[in-house]
């Protein structure tokens, strides 16, 4: 019976014991620190061999080999190149300090380097990395693998690769998840699962960062999706402060007592990591002797993944969206930018579409004389950066795809594998090397299908193929074929029979790209929309569609409420709340003036200007001015120091004012009346400092209430501040500063003025700034743009 | 061995409640209608896309701590009487930098110059609250691989800049993470540019 066989029959039986931390165990037993672990175990072979004899005792299954940093990027850093030889000559220790019923695990830790998209080195560089490891370690005689305390789900992908593709030892993978249940990179426990069971892992699980109750809901959230064991290695505890001296927290009675939960929980393979000793083992071996494991729940999933996250699909829930919006095709913008290697617009569509209720994004990159194999590549590792949706990938070229499958980080949906040879012969395998999903397409080389009965038959012939790769039905998504109504009156039918055939009979998931069954037809959006409705009563998952168009969401939205998809009405009534805000201002305001007012307070910048031109027409500049726009910006300062607004609505507020005087200025000067003239204010942000946001947001408010301002910018010199006021002899001089290095300048700047004999006034203000300094250097105080223009007014109304 | 380590896209994820906190938000207090949520949360997802978060960390040992000065191996020196009392027990010191890049500050420069100053600021508050927590990301991710050595990063992180800790000897720092390769400069004022980039030193402590 080989390894593998024997490590599942143990895993079916009773709960796999893995060993616990070896290099705290290192350290207590002489490794010094600054040096290299690999080469100081090496040649310290005994005190590794009595690590790993009391892990056997203990009752560990599995011991790691003490590779955990045996790859080229580690080692070169203590100028050891002979990656394979180190491998070998510590597995080979390993193999021969263990009794016979102990496995030895290949150990593969991170690079300490993060792999693209994430970081700076390239995938093919990360696999070959790992490759030199598992050569060695094969070459030791190991019996299986394990990747451990990977942070980055890329690299744990490309040292995954690199060891299925030189064997097929048994092999795990764990991750580090931190307090907030992700990744240092973002990826949470279920998408990582996702991912990697899809991509090969034998089992998946976490180490490290946390004690046993930290992990125990990682492991509830992964059980009911895994189709492989879960592995918890914990550490024991975290560390805590106890009588000056930091501890692990855990004793090895209370860390088997806590890990018994994970096992409870659906672990099957359980071990302890940092703090953890063979006395932490022995106790969690002892306390699971008798404990029955529970196998994985499912034997295929319907799931698909992101680096961030995981997308399920199942039968009942509401219709999926695939967002299609970046596709190039009939977009001359898009084309453009994709052949200059441009993003802009795949930014924009990814965020817009994700915002509007898409759950996955379709890509396409197709755009003739493109080298697609490079841009889709390009695109995959941008979107994966950008947005947390999974990704359908959208080719007809089959090199461009299995670049694509090879670097997204995550589990992604083919669009699409149909009937034709060269897809059958070539695309299919790649999609089962990297455990995709795929969308079914019913057609040939010979036909496209017209009938249901047609497709039924090509549906089934290609399952059959991809079955004998190893995928089930949960790993297809049949898309049932819209043809246009306008040129076959029975299209639609034969569709939509499809579907019902797709979910009644053969069980499997189904989605259409709406749009065609239109096409020649006016007013094709209440076909589509019809057509939609239709199809998600025959049981319809997905469509591939533009979430932005309202009248398909709304459609969507209805149907799930009367297919019982959204059984409270939540999602329909969040989206109409959502897209149709009540608008206060037609319900509360009567009057142009009054709208005025309420532009003003709720900072709509986008309408005050046709306000203002409506109240015109019954009111003067000046009353519209001081009976309304004014009180209006005052009542904003005066909710925004109740705390009733906050910084941004303040300042769209004063930016809305600002926007209707700028409108009404020329309107002000023709109407003749006096006015009276302004005083000056002179801003600067001091020398040596370059943060002056705040300052702008005070030369804002100011100039909404009347005051001519001058803005100097930031890193102002102080001379420069005393030339300007020299020339333009300025009521108050605004300073500000963030820092309590350069808020110093402040004090000499006040203090050059007087020298000069300069009477005006100062206001300071800025982070550090405080009341009783600003005194100290004689200037007046004040912490926001609301305080500086009450300052300001006294400051003028006393002068 | 401990060669300057560089993260070129650190990943943190929004944390909204954090923003909106850093913007004068009060929940016993402050009212806020759908449609302004709405648009404040979209500027939040377009700062997110314009960020470009970078940082930089290097771990050197601690060759003297007399209570005034720290010697740091390489013949680094740092004279503060607090940062030493910050550093009493540790063996090493982790320097970090990081930074929320150029994108950013180009575009709050842009909106606080024209006519979009509510963005600005709000951009403003996105960058500053993600280049913080970027230092809380690197120290979880030294911590990952100090556990093995029993070993972790002090709590607390200590910045040039605050108490007797000057703020010139972020030209240190700078030179010692070669902050250049981040693409940060320093000012003649030693401040970092662009304008949302920090450093702090942080202790690593023995777990017994």
């Amino acid at each position: 019976m080989d390894t593998k066989r024997k490590i599942l029959n143990i895993i079916k039986k009773r709960i796999l014991i893995l060993d616990g931390a070896t290099g705290t165990e290192l350290q207590k037993r002489g490794y010094p620190g600054g040096i290299c672990p690999e080469k100081w175990t090496i040649d310290h072979p005994d005190v590794l061999s009595s690590i790993y004899s009391d892990y056997c005792k203990a009752g560990s299954d599995i011991v790691f080999t003490s590779t955990f940093g045996a790859n080229r990027l580690k080692l070169s850093e203590y100028n050891i190149s002979d990656v394979v030889g180190t491998n070998k000559k510590l597995a080979s220790l390993a193999k021969k300090a263990v009794t016979k019923n102990t496995f030895v695990a290949g150990d593969i830790g991170p690079t300490g380097h993060f792999i693209e998209p994430f970081g700076n080195i390239k995938f093919e560089e990360a696999v070959n990395i790992f490759k030199e490891q598992v050569k060695g370690l094969l070459e030791g005689g190991v019996d299986l693998f394990v990747i451990e305390t990977m942070m980055d789900i890329q690299e744990a992908r490309a040292a995954l690769i690199a060891v299925k593709e030189l064997t097929d030892s048994f092999t795990m993978v764990t991750m580090t998840f931190e307090k907030d249940g992700r990744t240092l990179n973002g990826t949470n426990p279920a998408a990582a699962l996702i991912t990697l069971q899809s991509l090969g892992a034998d089992a998946f699980g976490c180490n490290c960062s946390t004690g046993p109750l930290g992990m125990l809901p990682f492991i509830e959230s992964m059980k009911p999706l895994a189709t492989i064991p879960l592995i918890a290695k914990p550490n024991a505890g975290l560390p805590k402060l106890l009588k000056g001296k930091t501890v692990f927290e855990m004793s090895p009675k209370d860390f088997a007592q806590s890990t018994k939960n994970i096992a409870s929980a659906g672990a099957n393979i359980l071990g302890g990591c940092c703090g953890t000793t063979p006395k932490h083992i022995a106790h969690l071996e002892k306390i699971l002797k008798n404990k029955k494991p529970q196998m994985p729940l499912k034997k295929s999933i319907s799931a698909l993944s992101s680096s961030k996250k995981s997308f399920i699909l199942t039968e009942n829930d509401p219709l999926k969206i695939i967002g299609e919006r970046i596709n190039p095709t009939g977009k001359k913008a898009l084309q453009e930018e994709l052949l200059n290697g441009k993003t802009s617009l795949i930014r924009s569509f990814a965020r817009e579409q994700k915002e509007k209720g898409a759950s996955l994004l379709d890509v396409n990159v197709g755009v003739p004389d493109i080298d697609e194999v490079k841009v889709l590549k390009d695109t995959i590792n941008m979107l994966s950066i950008i947005t947390d949706l999974p990704l359908v990938l959208d080719s007809s070229n089959i090199k461009a795809l299995e670049k694509a499958l090879r670097i997204y980080p995550g589990r992604a949906l083919i669009n699409s594998i149909s009937g034709e040879k060269e897809k059958i012969e070539k695309l299919l395998p790649i999609a089962a090397k990297y455990g995709a999903m795929f969308i079914l397409l019913p057609l040939t080389d010979k036909e496209i299908p017209a009938t249901a009965i047609k497709r039924t038959k090509i549906i089934q012939s290609i399952y059959g193929h991809a079955k004998k790769l190893g995928f089930t039905k949960q790993d297809i998504v049949v898309d049932c074929l819209v043809m246009t109504v306008s040129s076959d009156p029975r299209s639609a039918i034969e569709t939509l029979d499809t579907i019902s055939w797709c979910r009644k009979t053969f069980k499997t998931k189904t989605v259409i790209g709406l749009s065609n069954v239109s096409f020649g037809m006016p007013q094709r959006k209440w076909i589509n929309a019809s057509f939609l409705s239709l199809a998600a009563s025959r049981g319809l998952n997905m469509a591939i569609a533009n979430p932005s168009l309202e009248t398909f969401m709304n459609i969507k939205m209805a149907s799930d409420v009367l297919l019982n998809k959204d059984p409270d009405a939540s999602k329909y009534i969040q989206h109409f709340t959502d897209s149709k805000p009540l608008d206060k201002k037609e319900a509360l305001v009567s009057t142009p003036e009054k709208n005025v007012s309420a532009a003003i307070l709720e900072g709509n910048r986008e309408e005050i200007t046709e306000f203002i031109s409506k109240a015109l027409s019954t009111i003067t500049p000046e009353e519209l001015v001081n009976t309304y726009m004014i009180p209006s910006i005052t009542k904003v300062g005066d909710l925004f120091e109740k705390k009733e607004y906050f910084l941004p609505q303040l300042i769209a507020s004063a930016e809305t004012m600002k926007k209707g005087f700028n409108y009404l200025q020329p309107l002000l000067k023709k109407s003749q009346k006096t006015n009276k003239s302004s005083s000056v204010i002179l801003l600067a942000t001091v020398r040596g400092d370059i943060h002056d946001i705040g300052k702008n947001i005070v030369a804002l408010m100011l100039k909404n209430h009347g005051f001519k301002v001058i803005d100097l910018g930031k890193d102002v010199s102080t001379e420069t501040i005393l030339n300007k006021i020299r020339d333009n002899k300025p009521s108050i001089v605004g300073l500000s500063a963030l820092m309590t290095t350069t808020m110093v300048n402040m004090k000499e700047v006040i203090t050059q003025a007087r020298k000069k004999g300069f009477k005006c006034h100062f206001i300071v203000g800025g982070a550090v700034v405080t009341n009783s300094y600003a005194k100290s250097i004689g200037a007046q105080y004040a912490k926001d743009g609301v305080e500086v223009v009450k300052a300001a007014k006294i400051l003028i109304k006393n002068t | 061995m401990n060669q300057i380590k560089y993260f070129e896209s650190i990943y943190i994820p929004l944390r909204k409640e954090k923003i909106y906190k850093r913007l004068g938000y009060n929940k016993h207090f402050t009212r806020i209608d759908e449609k302004q949520k709405n648009q404040l949360e979209d500027y939040f997802e377009e700062a997110l896309l314009l960020l470009e978060l970078k940082g930089a960390a290097k771990r050197i040992l601690i060759e003297k701590n007399n209570t005034e000065k720290i010697s740091l191996s390489g013949n680094i020196s740092f004279e503060s009487k607090k940062l030493a009392n910050f550093l009493e027990g540790s063996s090493e010191v982790l320097i970090m930098g990081a930074t929320a890049g150029k994108k950013i500050m180009e575009s709050i420069v842009k909106d606080s110059t024209s006519d979009n100053l509510t963005r600005g600021v709000v951009f403003d508050a996105v960058a500053s609250e993600m280049v913080d927590d970027c230092f809380l990301w690197m120290v979880n991710y030294f911590n990952t691989e100090l556990r093995r050595e029993n070993r972790q990063l002090t709590k607390r992180r200590f910045s040039a800049g605050y108490g007797d800790f000057e703020l010139k000897n972020q030209k240190l720092i700078y030179n010692i993470l070669e902050l250049n390769k981040l693409d940060i400069t320093l000012s003649n004022s030693f401040i970092l540019i662009p304008e949302k980039s920090v450093t702090a030193v942080a202790g690593i402590i023995n777990i017994e």
